[in-house]
C-alpha cells in the first residue's frame, strides 16, 4: 500500500506535458532572438568578451529575450506554487481574486494609472513589466466560473444562476472591450460557453444564448460590411479594418469619391500589409524553412518588427523553420491541451474539471485564433501565442493556467 | 471535446500545408520580391554617323537638377544669382522656385517642399561647375567667426541645397541641327512599364532612329542585390549584367553633300519659293543614297518646334504627277522591246492630237520627230504615240518594272506606293497620259531610282541609306551590300536612253539650264500639274529633274523636286535643272569627279557627233 503510494506519487508530475512547456519555452526564446536581435553585430559572446560583466548584464536584462526568460523563470515559480497549492483552496479564493481583477481592470482605463499604446489601454506600467490585467482576468475568470458552475446540476436549471453565470462573464467582458481589446473579450465566450455546457447547463439555455450571439455577431458584421456609414455602430476605426481585411472587403464604399478611393485603398494597403507578409513569411519557410535567423521577411523587417516578436512570431518560426517547425509547435500545444483534457477526464470532482476544462479551452483558443491569424484564417486580434509570444503576462498567465492544471492533476486522488 | 479539438488542429495543419507546401513556390517568390531589388541599368544609345565617320547623332548622359528650399533660406538671391548662368534661368524666376513652399500631405499636416526641381537635361560638365560654384559661396560671412549651428547651414547649403537625381538620363544630341534631318529622324523620351518597374527609354519615332531602333538602343543590363527599405546591400549583389551600349549605324549619306544640297535647296526655295523643295542625290552603280534633303525642314534636337508638315519626309511621303520625266519609262520600254528604234519617226501632228476625243497638245509644235528628239524635246505627242504602239500591257509592265506603285524599301518609315492602276482600270485616254506622266503619282524617290536605273546600264538598284552597324569597338557588326532590284531593261537599251537623254541638256534640250561646264550630263525634266477639284489645278506645278552625270560613266544621280514655285517660272527646266546644275557642280568638285569633256570641247558641245547633228539641223 505504501509502496503503490509511493509509485502514484512518482506519476502525479504530467512529465510529456511539462516537456512540451519546456519545449515551446525553448523555442520562444531562440525566435524572440531571432525576430529582435536584427541589428546586432556582435553575438552574445563576443559581448560579453568585450563588455565590462556590469554593463554586459545591464545591457542584457534590456534585451527582449531576456526579459522573455526572466518572465518564463517567473512564470515557472508561479507554477510550482500553484502546482503545490491545492486546487480547491484556490478555487476559494476565486472571488477575491476575481474582483482584484475586475478592479485591475477598472484601473487600467483610468487616464493617469493604464498606460496608453497605440491608442489602447491594456497595460499597467510597473517600471520593468507592463502588467497587462486582462490576460490575468481571463484565469480568474476561470476561476471563478468553475467555482459557480461546479455546484449541484439541479441548480444549475434554475434561469438566475444561469444568468449570474452570464453575468461573471460579462463584467469582464465589457470592461476588456472598453480598452479596446476585442480579441481578449472574445475569447472569453468560448471559454465560458464550454464551461456552461460540461458543467450541464440545459442546452436550450447554451442553445438561445449561442443563437444571440450569433445573431448579434452576424447583425454587426452585415453591419460593418454592407451598411452605409451613418448606419454603422461606432465600433473602433482598426476593429472595422481588421474586419475588412479579413474578409477581403474593399475600403472605399461603393459611393465613394475617386479621391476617397484613393484613400480607401491607401489605407487598405496599409492595413493588410501585416497579414500580408505574415502570409508570405509562413509560405516562403516551405518544408525545411530558410534557417534560424536567415529568414528575409524577419531579418530585414518586411514582417513588421513592431509585431514580429509577439503576435507574429509564429511566421517568424514557420519561414525560419518552415513546415517541420510549424507543425512542431502545433505538435507541443497538441500535446499540452490533449494531456489537459485527460486531466479533465479524470478530475476527481466537478470542480476540477470545469477548472481543466475552462484552461484548456482558454489556452486552445489563443493558439487557434493566434496561429489561425498569422495564417489568414482568423481576422488580426491582439491574441498572444501562449509561451512563444513576448509578453510576461501572456507567459506568467499560461505557465500559472499549467500549474493549476498540475494541481488537478495532482490532487485527484488526495481525498 | 477531443474531436472539436482535433477537427480544429487538423484545420491548422491543413493550411499550413497548404501554405507551405502549396503555396510555397508563389509565396516564396513574394518573399524575394520584398528584398531583391533588380535596377535596371540604361544603355547609351549608339551613334548615326556619315560615311566619313562624321557624327549626325549622338548621346549625352545629362542631369536632372533640383533644389531643397528650406536648405536655402534666406539666400535664395545669392544663390539664384550663382545658378542662373550655368542653368540659363531667368534669375528672378530661381529666386521664386527657390522660396520655401509648403504642401498639405495626405496626414492634413503642412510640410515644406524639400524637391523642387530647377532644371532637367543638364551637361555633366554643367553639373560639375554649379558645384564648385556652390562650394565657393560664402554670402560675406566670416566662417571662423560663426556658430557651429550656422557653420553646419552653411555647409549644408554648399553640399546639399542643390542637387541632382541619382540617375543620368539620356539627351539625344544632333550636333549638325537641321542637317539630314529627315533621314535621321528624331527620338523621344516614352516611359515604359517593364516587369522592373517604370523605365524612361530614347525610342526613335522618325526616320533611321525609328527603322534602326533595336541596333541603336542596345540591351539593358540590370543589377539584382538585396536590399533593405530601399537601402542597397553592396554584399548581397546577386547579379550585374552591364548593358551593352546600342550599336553605331553608319549611313551611306555624305555630310559634305548633304550640306551642298541643303544649302542649295534653300537657294532654290528664295528664289521660287515653293511649298517645299526636295533633292536626292544617289550613286547610280550601288544605288548608295548620298544625300536627301527636304525644305521646310526641323531641327531634331527640338522636333516639337517644327509643324508636322515640315517633318514630313517629302521625297517618300508624297506622290505627285511626275509629268515629263515618266517619259523615260515609255520609250525606254519601246526600245527595248525593239518596238522603235532611236531614229524611228513619229508625226507630232503639229502640236495637236486628238485621242479618244481629247486634245493632247505639245508646248513646242513640232512635225515629224526621231524618237531621240522626242525626248529631247519632250513632245507629249510623240511619247503618246510611242505608249500606244506599246499597248497598255507592256505599258503597265514597264511602269512596275521601274519600281513604281512599290515602296522602293529605303530603310524610312512612312514610305508609300504611289497610284498606279493596272490596264483594266484605264480609261481610254490613259494610254496617251499615263506615259507623259499624267494620271499617275509617284514619289520622288522612285522617280530618281528609276532614272538611277537607265545611268546604271537598265538596273534597278534598291536604294541603301545604311552602309554598315558597327559595335562600340568598330567592330562591323553587319554589314549591308547593293542590292539590284531587277534589269529593267537592256544595257544597250540604257545607252540609247543616256543619248537620248544627254540630249535633253544640250543646248536644244528643255534642260540646258541643267548643263555643266566640265561633265555631260543626262536627264530629263517633268513639270507636272497638280491635280484637285476634278481637274488640274491652275497655275499650281510639281516641277522637277532627275539627272545623272558624267553620263556614260556616271558617278551621280541628282534629283531636284520642287512643289508649286511660284509663277511664271515653273517649268523643271528653269526652276529644277539650274538647282541640279548647282548642285552637281559642287558635288563634282567636292568629290573630285573627273571630268568628261575635254576644256574645248565645253562650249555646249556634245561629243556624241549623231545627236549633235540632229539637234544642231533644228535651229
Amino acid at each position: 500500500m505504501f509502496e503503490a503510494s509511493l509509485t502514484h506519487r512518482e506519476t502525479r508530475i504530467e512529465w510529456p506535458m511539462w516537456g512540451c512547456i519546456l519545449g515551446l519555452m525553448l523555442i520562444g526564446t531562440a525566435f524572440i532572438y531571432s525576430a529582435t536581435s536584427v541589428y546586432e553585430t556582435a553575438s552574445l559572446w563576443q559581448r560579453f568578451r568585450e563588455m565590462p560583466v556590469k554593463g554586459f548584464a545591464r545591457w542584457l536584462i534590456h534585451q527582449f529575450y531576456s526579459k522573455q526568460v526572466l518572465a518564463y523563470g517567473l512564470g515557472l515559480t508561479a507554477a510550482a506554487a500553484f502546482c503545490l497549492f491545492d486546487y480547491r483552496k484556490l478555487a476559494r479564493w476565486s472571488l477575491v481574486v476575481y474582483w482584484l481583477c475586475i478592479l485591475t481592470l477598472m484601473a487600467v482605463l483610468i487616464p493617469g494609472l493604464g498606460s496608453e499604446i497605440h491608442g489602447a489601454r491594456r497595460w499597467i506600467d510597473l517600471g520593468f513589466f507592463n502588467l497587462q490585467p486582462s490576460e490575468f482576468a481571463k484565469l480568474a475568470f476561470v476561476l471563478i466560473q468553475a467555482n459557480f458552475l461546479s455546484r449541484p446540476a439541479d441548480e444549475l436549471h434554475q434561469p438566475q444562476i444561469f444568468l449570474k453565470s452570464l453575468g461573471l462573464m460579462l463584467l469582464p467582458f465589457v470592461l476588456i472591450l472598453k480598452e479596446p481589446d476585442l480579441g481578449s473579450a472574445l475569447v472569453l465566450l468560448p471559454v465560458g460557453l464550454v464551461m456552461m455546457f460540461v458543467a450541464g447547463v440545459p442546452l436550450t439555455y447554451l442553445r438561445r444564448l449561442l443563437g444571440a450571439v450569433g445573431v448579434l455577431v452576424g447583425l454587426i458584421l452585415v453591419d460593418i460590411l454592407f451598411a452605409p456609414p451613418n448606419w454603422r455602430i461606432p465600433l473602433e476605426e482598426y476593429q472595422r479594418d481588421r474586419l475588412l481585411v479579413y474578409f477581403g472587403q474593399d475600403f472605399a464604399p461603393r459611393n465613394a469619391t475617386p479621391a476617397e478611393r484613393q484613400r480607401a485603398l491607401k489605407r487598405q494597403r496599409e492595413k493588410t500589409y501585416n497579414i500580408e507578409q505574415a502570409l508570405i513569411s509562413v509560405g516562403s519557410g516551405g518544408i525545411t524553412g530558410k534557417g534560424w535567423r536567415q529568414g528575409t521577411q524577419n531579418t530585414l523587417g518586411y514582417l513588421p518588427r513592431g509585431v514580429a516578436h509577439n503576435d507574429f512570431i509564429f511566421s517568424v518560426i514557420a519561414e525560419e523553420r518552415g513546415f517541420l517547425g510549424s507543425a512542431t509547435v502545433i505538435a507541443l500545444y497538441t500535446v499540452i491541451l490533449f494531456t489537459g483534457i485527460k486531466i479533465a477526464g479524470q478530475a476527481r470532482d466537478r470542480l476540477g474539471k470545469l477548472m481543466a476544462i475552462g484552461i484548456v479551452t482558454m489556452l486552445f483558443s489563443h493558439v487557434f485564433i493566434n496561429i489561425g491569424m498569422n495564417i489568414r484564417i482568423m481576422p488580426v486580434t491582439g491574441i498572444p501565442l501562449p509561451l512563444l509570444s513576448y509578453g510576461g503576462t501572456s507567459v506568467l498567465c499560461s505557465l500559472v493556467a499549467a500549474g493549476i492544471l498540475q494541481s488537478i492533476y495532482m490532487y485527484r486522488r488526495s481525498y | 471535446m477531443v474531436i472539436l479539438l482535433a477537427i480544429a488542429f487538423l484545420s491548422l495543419g491543413y493550411r499550413l500545408v497548404d501554405l507551405q507546401v502549396l503555396q510555397h513556390e508563389e509565396l516564396l517568390k513574394q518573399a524575394e520580391r520584398n528584398t531583391h531589388q533588380t535596377l535596371l541599368l540604361q544603355p547609351r544609345r549608339g551613334e548615326i554617323r556619315d560615311r566619313f565617320g562624321n557624327v549626325l547623332a549622338s548621346t549625352v548622359f545629362v542631369k536632372t537638377v533640383y533644389a531643397d528650399p528650406t536648405l536655402i533660406a534666406p539666400y535664395q538671391t545669392e544663390v539664384a544669382r550663382t545658378l542662373s548662368p550655368w542653368l540659363e534661368l531667368n534669375e528672378s524666376n530661381l529666386v521664386e522656385k527657390l522660396q520655401v513652399q509648403t504642401f498639405v500631405d495626405e496626414n492634413g499636416k503642412s510640410k515644406p517642399d524639400r524637391y523642387v526641381v530647377l532644371k532637367h537635361k543638364v551637361l555633366l560638365e554643367t553639373w560639375e561647375k554649379i558645384q564648385t560654384a556652390m562650394k565657393a559661396l560664402t554670402f560675406g560671412l566670416d566662417e571662423k567667426r560663426l556658430g557651429a549651428k550656422d557653420r553646419a547651414f552653411l555647409r549644408n547649403l554648399r553640399n546639399f541645397a542643390i542637387r541632382v537625381e541619382p540617375y543620368d538620363d539620356q539627351l539625344r544630341v544632333y550636333p549638325n541641327r537641321t542637317l539630314a534631318a529627315h533621314v535621321l529622324g528624331f527620338t523621344t523620351g516614352t516611359d515604359r512599364q517593364t516587369i522592373l518597374g517604370k523605365v524612361r527609354d530614347l525610342g526613335g519615332v522618325e526616320g533611321i532612329e525609328s527603322t534602326m531602333n533595336a541596333a541603336l538602343s542596345g540591351v539593358p543590363g540590370w543589377r539584382m542585390t538585396e536590399v533593405v527599405k530601399a537601402r542597397e546591400l553592396v554584399t548581397f549583389r546577386d547579379q550585374e549584367v552591364e548593358p551593352h551600349s546600342g550599336r553605331h549605324v553608319i549611313l551611306t549619306i555624305d555630310a559634305g553633300l548633304q550640306h551642298i544640297v541643303e544649302s542649295e535647296l534653300a537657294e532654290v526655295m528664295q528664289k521660287h519659293s515653293p511649298v517645299s523643295a526636295s533633292a536626292i542625290v544617289v550613286r547610280p552603280k550601288t544605288g548608295e543614297i548620298l544625300a536627301l534633303g527636304n525644305l521646310p525642314t526641323f531641327d531634331p534636337n527640338r522636333p516639337g518646334d517644327s509643324p508636322p508638315a515640315a517633318r514630313r519626309n517629302r521625297v517618300i511621303t508624297d506622290v505627285a504627277e511626275p509629268g515629263s520625266t515618266f517619259k523615260i519609262v515609255a520609250v525606254s520600254g519601246a526600245l527595248n522591246e525593239g518596238l522603235v528604234t532611236p531614229e524611228t519617226r513619229f508625226d507630232c501632228e503639229t502640236g495637236r492630237f486628238s485621242f479618244a476625243g481629247k486634245i493632247l497638245r505639245d508646248d513646242h509644235p513640232s512635225g515629224i520627230l526621231s524618237v531621240d528628239e522626242i525626248i529631247a524635246k519632250s513632245s507629249n505627242i510623240g511619247t503618246a504615240k510611242i505608249a500606244i504602239q506599246m499597248g497598255p500591257a507592256r505599258l503597265y509592265e514597264y511602269i512596275q518594272r521601274y519600281g513604281f506603285g512599290s515602296r522602293t524599301g529605303i530603310p524610312l518609315g512612312g514610305e508609300v506606293d504611289g497610284l498606279v492602276y493596272p490596264p483594266k482600270k484605264w480609261s481610254k485616254l490613259s494610254i496617251s497620259r499615263i506615259p507623259i506622266g499624267q494620271g499617275i503619282a509617284i514619289t520622288p524617290l522612285q522617280i530618281t531610282m528609276a532614272m538611277s536605273a537607265i545611268a546604271n546600264g537598265g538596273s534597278l538598284m534598291q536604294p541603301l541609306l545604311a552602309d554598315r552597324v558597327e559595335d562600340d569597338q568598330g567592330r562591323v557588326v553587319a554589314q549591308y551590300s547593293p542590292q539590284q532590284v531587277r534589269q529593267v531593261i537592256s544595257a544597250s537599251t540604257a545607252r540609247q536612253m543616256v543619248a537620248a537623254l544627254k540630249n535633253v541638256v544640250s543646248t536644244n534640250g528643255t534642260a540646258r539650264r541643267a548643263k555643266l561646264d566640265h561633265y555631260s550630263v543626262a536627264g530629263k525634266t517633268g513639270t507636272g500639274q497638280k491635280p484637285g477639284n476634278g481637274g488640274y489645278l491652275p497655275g499650281k506645278y510639281f516641277s522637277s529633274f532627275v539627272g545623272f552625270f558624267p553620263a556614260d560613266n556616271p558617278e551621280l544621280c541628282v534629283s531636284v523636286f520642287l512643289d508649286e514655285p511660284k509663277l511664271p517660272t515653273y517649268y523643271g527646266g528653269l526652276t529644277a535643272a539650274p538647282a541640279f546644275r548647282s548642285i552637281a557642280e559642287r558635288a563634282a568638285k567636292y568629290l573630285a569627279i573627273q571630268p568628261d569633256l575635254p576644256p574645248a570641247e565645253t562650249l555646249g558641245v556634245n561629243k556624241a557627233g549623231r545627236l549633235l547633228t540632229a539637234s544642231a539641223s533644228r535651229p
